[in-house]
């Protein structure tokens, strides 16, 4: 890992493309602001990884835990039975699989 | 279990980007895992130019395979093995909250992102109670192009439960 000592108001250039300023610093806190081509996204590093990890499990989840499309689809047609479910409202039982 | 042909799963058709001049007016056939052979119409292709975050595949087609359902699936044009279940956000959450950066913005290219296709994925599991949703990072397709975008609302979970039981 290259490690460099910088102060506020420096930058690091990286592949000459994305610029990384330092813009403050506080305590244990660093602001710095990126300025990146659009074709290269930013993400913070924990939010990156919890997406990341979200997209794989969404994947491989819908093969392991429900085998088929259609048994995921007759989970949501009897859980949608009546109106669709909102956050914190009980909905009818979806275990019956609509006929 | 009975499943229709899967040549036959409607997908969703895409307008194209501007300037597609040139594009490709054959079939994409996908040998696809859960779904046997997949051949997707040039329209209904979506291209993620930065992918799924985390996943490599850049190509993608919505399936609509139980229409009425809610679910349809992303199914990657790169890789047979690749399939999330998705839903539109905005047919389960009510109200459902979008806040994007400008970067975001301008990213899905749409002038109102709410004109954009809007889809969250789902992390099935064999007890509905259990099934979550990643309310944090939206699906946004406009165009023909797809981002996966970071949602800032207030309560957009990263795992939101998608049903909600009595207790």
């Amino acid at each position: 890992m290259l490690i460099l000592t910088r102060r506020p108001g420096e930058r690091v250039v990286i592949g000459g493309e994305v610029f990384v300023t330092i813009l403050d610093v506080s305590g244990q806190t660093v602001r710095v602001g990126i300025a990146a081509p659009e074709g290269i996204p930013v993400y913070r590093e924990e939010i990156w990884l919890a997406v990341t990890e979200e997209n794989r499990a969404a994947a491989e989840a819908a093969g392991d835990a429900l085998g088929s499309a259609p048994a995921l689809a007759s989970i949501a047609d009897a859980a949608q039975a009546g109106s669709p479910p909102a956050p914190g409202s009980p909905t009818p039982s979806p275990h019956t699989p609509a006929t | 279990m009975t499943e229709s042909s899967p040549s036959e799963l409607p997908t969703t058709p895409q307008s194209p980007p501007a300037g597609g001049e040139g594009a490709s007016t054959s079939p994409t056939v996908v040998e696809s895992s859960r779904f046997g052979v997949l051949r997707v119409e040039p329209d209904a292709v979506i291209e993620f130019p930065h992918g799924l975050i985390g996943l490599d595949s850049r190509h993608y087609t919505v399936l609509d395979v139980n229409p009425g359902s809610g679910f349809r699936w992303l199914h990657s044009l790169d890789d047979g093995l690749l399939a999330l279940p998705i839903i539109d956000p905005r047919e389960f959450f009510r109200p459902f909250s979008l806040e994007l950066s400008e970067e975001d913005r301008e990213l899905i290219g749409a002038e109102d992102p709410a004109a954009a296709q809007l889809y969250v994925t789902v992390r099935a599991a064999p007890d509905p109670s259990d099934i979550v949703v990643n309310l944090r990072a939206p699906i946004a397709i406009w165009q023909g192009r797809g981002h996966q975008v970071l949602n800032a609302a207030p309560g957009a979970e990263l795992q939101a439960h998608l049903f909600a039981f009595g207790q």
